[in-house]
């Protein structure tokens, strides 16, 4: 177990150490980028990235995958920035969508977890739906003029020049890490991930927890979609499109295995942090913004890549190992070889 | 006649295919009998040009899927073929036929390279082409910045030929990418289910352990359904191109969903093992007709139509997993034998 420990650990340092080498190969190159202010705002720009990664973790720890995200979140940005510009208490309206967040997560969990669809299928499928239902809420209006102390509060800075909103989004990582290390029912949704028979033969509740992962999920985005709406200070009828990648990407970034029960919601808020502060990098680098999608495209690649050819050799050089032990003087060719 | 009747009927996926046959009839009686425009032949072929290419894409994805992979990078391959497609011709000089040539290639190579990682390091199908979604929709993006044009024009006044791809029409009715797309489908019926190949991809995704030790290259096998369905997103980009008369880096954006669809509404098992052409031919062309029918017949804005195909999708396998749930099985079994039960007991 101690052992099992250490190899998760090491998968979150690997993406820090990514991150800083990526601040430091930067800094190198334009010495003008090494300033507080700029890396403050490389981790603020990355809280919307940050909550919906750190949600879609707990839909990928259980072993399923969640790409309504995206719709989810430019659904509840669109519903609360209409209820904030027709002058709703920020409460009521923030209370409306994540309300609105925890029913889609709930509907999810339902398809995947009750009727057992694989969820890819399933959660695209209210990912259309979704995103129809924001067309129909604003007639494909933008949602604007939304009230300006709402706007605001997104640059008032907490500690440093960290935002509010990151310091936040930072504490409840830090909790919900704690939470799904340290206490019973947090090591399930790890546990059901690992090892969704050997789960439910041991007394844990698999579907229960898969779908408390979507509600979680869905959470996530909601509170994801409120702060990208104070945030942007605007809501298109494509607000949202294709952050669903963005989340699974950071996670992949951030360690966690696509198959289910590896990773933690460290690693996936790190991933966070290097998916988005990608383009305000390049801009540092001297590149355009074009080159955006092909760079993390390939960087997305080369990780998953040779995360995969370190797993398939140390698997080898396991039975290798195994075999040795077995058959004594002749696996010592064997492991030779 | 007969015996290829009879074995369509026991076919594994019969039924399925009568449910998607009967969808599609449904489809024209409700969208036929709310406006009679729908039925004109001239119109309804017209429509084909715009779902064609979710159709030609989803029939080769089937292989993909098959093989218990996913490839959603195909959408953005539409885009990189129509942009190189239009770079090479109006910058680079090439012969448009040359240029539609170099695209097919790219598109390969770009499958080529998704491919193998998948097969070959082992890599989850859905990170690699989920890369890939990046790596090649950045790809065109950069290619269109070699144009003079910018690149939200779009580049056009592509050569006749080149326009009568999709201009042309055939017995002066039928559009040449209804035939393109029969073609294809025809090559992909032939290789899926008439082949060596299309039992290799099957086994594949029924039991990976067992094709290799029955001699069966997994790898190769796996890595050239990327290929193929990267070749099938090219010829789709192509005829986009032509259609459309302008070649653009973002073509074809969201078809993923559309192409995911209309493959697990074809039957296709997205583990893997399961799926068939006929079922995902038919399944395009129904998602298709609903996107045509819809606004035409119901006044639906073009915009909403992800609810209906949403709603669709999600009855569909929300209802294959209950038929496949012994214990509904068992309850309409016993709900039936009640109803005989009364039935005789009215009887006597």
């Amino acid at each position: 177990m101690t052992r099992m420990k250490s190899v998760l650990k090491a998968r979150e340092t690997t993406s820090f150490i990514f991150l800083a080498a990526l601040f430091l190969l930067v800094g190198v190159i334009n010495p003008s980028f090494l300033t507080m202010g700029n890396i403050s705002a490389c981790f603020n720009t990355s809280v919307v990235y940050t909550l919906v990664a750190v949600g879609m973790a707990f839909a990928v720890f259980v072993g399923e995958i969640d790409v309504s995200v995206g719709s989810n979140l430019g659904f509840v940005a669109t519903v609360v920035g209409c209820l904030l510009r027709d002058g709703a208490n920020w409460a009521y309206a923030f209370g409306v969508g994540i309300v609105i967040g925890a029913l889609v997560g709930l509907f999810n969990g339902w398809g995947v977890a009750v009727m057992k669809v694989p969820s890819l299928i399933f959660t695209l499928g209210t990912n259309g739906i979704l995103r129809g239902l924001m067309y129909i809420y604003t007639g494909g209006a933008w949602v604007e003029n939304l009230p300006k102390s709402f706007k605001d509060f997104s640059s008032v800075t907490l500690i440093g020049s960290f935002t509010v909103y990151y310091c936040c989004a930072v504490a409840l990582v830090a909790g919900i890490h704690i939470i799904l290390t340290r206490t019973r029912r947090g090591r399930y949704f790890i546990a059901v991930g690992d090892n969704a028979g050997g789960a439910e033969l041991v007394g844990i509740p698999a579907v229960r927890t898969k779908v408390l992962a979507y509600v979680i999920c869905g959470v996530l985005s909601a509170v994801a979609g409120i702060i990208f709406c104070s945030r942007i200070g605007f809501v298109t009828s494509a607000s949202g499109n294709g952050y669903e990648m963005k989340a699974v990407a950071a996670c992949v970034l951030g360690g966690i295995s696509l198959s289910g029960g590896v990773g933690s919601v460290i690693g996936s808020a790190i991933g966070a942090v290097i998916m988005a502060s990608i383009s305000y990098l390049l801009v540092f680098m001297g590149f355009s913004s074009n080159y955006d999608n092909a760079i993390t495209g390939i960087i997305l690649i080369t990780i998953v890549v040779i995360d995969a050819l370190m797993q398939r050799r140390s698997a080898v050089r396991n039975r290798h190992a195994r075999l040795a032990a077995r058959t004594a003087g002749e696996g010592e060719e064997v492991s030779a070889k | 006649m007969k015996t290829w009747f009879n074995r369509l009927r026991k076919g594994p996926n019969f039924s399925w295919n009568a449910f998607l046959v009967l969808l599609l009839v449904m489809e024209f009686v409700i969208f036929g009998s709310a406006n009679q425009k729908f039925l004109r032949p001239a119109l309804l072929l017209t429509s084909a040009n715009d779902f064609l290419p979710v159709c030609m894409i989803s029939i080769f994805v089937t292989f993909v899927m098959i093989t218990g992979g996913i490839d959603i990078q195909v959408s953005s391959i539409v885009g990189l073929t129509s942009i190189v497609v239009g770079v090479a011709w109006q910058d680079f000089g090439l012969n448009i036929w040359a240029a539609v040539a170099l695209a097919v290639i790219v598109a390969a190579l770009c499958g080529a390279l998704s491919g193998f990682f998948i097969a070959y390091c082992g890599v989850q199908a859905m990170v690699v082409t989920l890369g890939g979604s990046f790596l090649y929709s950045g790809l065109a993006l950069l290619v269109s910045t070699l144009s003079s044009t910018e690149s939200y024009q779009g580049i056009s006044g592509f050569p006749d030929p080149f326009k009568q791809i999709t201009k042309y029409k055939l017995f002066g009715a039928v559009p040449l990418q209804i035939v393109i797309f029969l073609v294809l489908l025809a090559i992909a019926y032939l290789l899926l289910h008439r082949t060596k190949y299309g039992r290799r991809v099957y086994l594949v995704g029924v039991n990976p352990q067992a094709a290799r030790y029955s001699g069966v290259n997994t790898c190769r096998v796996i890595m050239s359904t990327y290929i193929l369905s990267a070749v099938s997103a090219a010829v789709a980009g192509v005829v986009m191109t032509s259609y459309l008369g302008t070649a653009k880096s973002d073509l074809g954006g969201n078809l993923t969903m559309n192409i995911i669809t209309a493959c697990v509404l074809g039957g296709t098992l997205s583990t893997g093992g399961k799926g068939s052409i006929i079922g995902t031919g038919l399944a395009s062309i129904a998602i298709g007709l609903l996107r045509f029918g819809m606004p035409l017949c119901f006044k639906v804005n073009t915009q909403y139509l992800d609810i209906p195909i949403g709603v669709l999708l999600l009855v569909v396998v929300v209802g294959r997993s209950l038929a496949g749930n012994p214990a509904v099985i068992a309850k309409f079994g016993r709900l039936r034998a009640g109803r005989k039960g009364k039935k005789e007991q009215a009887a006597a």
